[in-house]
């Protein structure tokens, strides 16, 4: 049995991801067929922002990636000349 | 062949099917909503693709049994 909180976040994670890809497909697959005066429309930011968003999260994932795998050689780097 | 060139190959026929529809001249195109749909579709795979894994990490990291005599060994 995993522990309490592993098991919190991991099925947090998955209903997360769950309404994360129900909200996505909506708005990119589902909203072109509907009519522009139904009520759906107003629950979704225009359509542009549905390629932007995406774009911009996964620059901002590799910048914070690059930075951490930056700290952590520098750290490396740091350890090792004071051994010497 | 190897499964990187399959990968790769199976990508390049997704992607020219996209390309030809997407980029039909104006007598050629599907109608509108179906293109409104298509245009985001190569994002829209690359999102879904990075909520099923996290959702995978989430359910394997909450179903993961505990091994208490592997711990006390460390």
């Amino acid at each position: 049995q995993a522990t309490a909180t592993d098991q919190l976040v991991g099925f947090g994670l998955v209903a997360f991801s769950l309404v994360l890809f129900v909200y996505y497909t909506v708005w990119i697959i589902v909203l072109p067929f509907m009519d522009s005066d139904h009520g759906i429309h107003q629950f979704f930011l225009p359509r542009e922002y549905a390629v932007i968003i995406p774009v911009a999260a996964g620059l901002l994932l590799l910048l914070f990636i690059g930075v951490f795998i930056m700290s952590v050689m520098w750290k490396s780097r740091k350890h090792t000349k004071k051994s010497d | 062949m190897t499964k990187l060139a399959q990968w790769l190959c199976g990508l390049a026929l997704l992607g020219s099917a996209w390309a030809a529809l997407a980029l039909a001249p104006p007598g050629l195109q599907p109608p509108a909503p179906l293109r409104q749909a298509l245009l985001p579709l190569p994002v829209y795979l690359l999102v879904a693709f990075g909520c099923y894994s996290l959702a995978t990490v989430g359910y394997r990291l909450a179903t993961f049994n505990d091994c208490e005599e592997a711990a006390a060994e460390l």
